[in-house]
């Protein structure tokens, strides 16, 4: 492994300091979606269908929450800053990439970030339209489209929810590998905030908490008006 | 962060948590009791999701605009059908309450005389929904699948685990 040689011998050397990496609002939204998986699992496991509803707007504010931030966040939380093409990619799994020297996701971590978002969009989306009225609960949408349609939708959200974990999964073994490889630290900084980087490196900005309250609100409303049936829509 | 202990928990840590999900799965029968369940759960479950199927076969004919009266006709047949097998799929202790995986509430039991005249109203309404799909009026034939739907809820309100 001589491009793992090559990566690691140039980190030993090179001083670092702790520096500012994730905000606020990024760490709390993930720890935050954490727990609701986890409650929406239980919740459809214990047919808790009321909470499992109201967490479900609670997730999907969240979501939305997080597509704002990615555009009016901070450096690491933008996906302009993150999300790179193929050939960075390409380079990452080359070993061009120095966790040392760069703060934030990696190219590949940005696709894992992106494929989670939209997984859970869609598994929190087909819920909203989910369900049969006059068969127990119905997501608030379910108006919206054909009983059959619906029952397809209800059927592909009973199942989905193993994509979405088997993502997870990946997500965590990856954490765990390629913290373990390049002997970097990845949870610490998603809790904390903070991690060791090359002096070099830049801190993210402190977060700002106007536009972040400005973002939940925006969020926080479309959630609730889908909540309500999206009117006038239904 | 330096040294072989952090670099251990760094990869140590989600291995744990990968396992403690995994964990959390197999622990789930835990809470039923010893034995097999009775058949009458699957069975009436079965029968129920048929009734279910049924149902959206003859709303879906209804939505499309130019309902199918054949398709109506044999659902409605199907449902009335599967409503009068009800009577042995509830046998004592197989409810919810007995610690089985079912959302068949105490209610059942303890009220029977309600429990019976829920499953005449489904068998006296899916009747009904015969008579009007032999007509073929698509109008009346939607009156009745909301009389029909209604037997439904009727019943899942009082005698099913509660859905919010």
């Amino acid at each position: 492994m001589t491009t793992e040689a090559a990566a690691a011998a140039p980190a030993a050397q090179t001083s670092t300091r702790s520096i500012r990496i994730w905000d606020w609002p990024v760490r709390l939204v993930h720890w935050s979606i954490v727990a609701l998986i986890a409650g929406m699992y239980l919740t459809a496991e214990n047919s808790e269908w009321g909470w499992h509803m109201r967490l479900g707007h609670v997730l999907l504010a969240l979501l939305i929450f997080r597509v704002i931030w990615g555009f009016v966040g901070t450096e690491t939380a933008r996906f302009g800053s993150f999300v790179k093409g193929p050939g960075a990619v390409l380079g990452y799994l080359r070993g061009a990439y120095d966790y040392r020297r760069n703060k934030g996701h990696s190219p590949l971590a940005a696709l894992s970030v992106l494929a989670l978002l939209g997984l859970m969009f869609a598994q929190v989306g087909m819920g909203l339209f989910a369900g049969d009225p006059y068969d127990g609960a119905t997501g608030p949408l379910n108006p919206l489209v054909g009983v059959m349609t619906a029952d397809t939708i209800t059927e592909t959200h009973e199942w989905f929810y193993w994509v979405i974990f088997a993502f997870i999964a990946l997500h965590i073994t990856a954490v765990g590998v390629i913290g373990a490889m390049q002997a970097t630290n990845l949870i610490g900084p998603m809790i904390g905030g903070t991690g060791e980087k090359a002096v070099e490196v830049e801190a993210n900005q402190p977060t700002p908490w106007g536009r972040a309250l400005g973002a939940l609100a925006v969020s926080a409303g479309i959630a609730f008006w889908v909540y309500l049936g999206a009117p006038p829509l239904t | 962060m330096t040294g072989k202990t952090s670099f251990r928990l760094i990869a140590i840590t989600p291995a744990i948590a990968l396992l403690a999900a995994c964990g959390g799965e197999a622990g789930d029968s835990a809470t039923q009791p010893a034995g097999d369940p009775p058949a009458e759960i699957e069975q009436r479950h079965d029968n129920f999701e048929e009734i279910g199927d049924s149902f959206k076969a003859i709303r879906a004919q209804l939505e499309s605009g130019d309902p199918d009266m054949a398709v109506i006709q044999a659902s409605a047949t199907d449902i009335h059908e599967r409503a009068g097998r009800l009577d042995g799929y509830f046998p004592e202790g197989s409810g919810r309450d007995a610690g089985w995986d079912t959302e068949a509430l105490a209610t059942i039991w303890e009220q029977p005389e309600e429990f019976e005249a829920a499953k005449a109203k489904l068998l006296e309404e899916s009747e009904m929904m015969m008579t009007v799909a032999a007509d073929g009026d698509a109008a009346a034939i939607g009156e009745q699948a909301k009389a029909l739907g209604g037997a439904c809820k009727n019943c899942h309100d009082t005698f099913r685990l509660d859905d919010d």
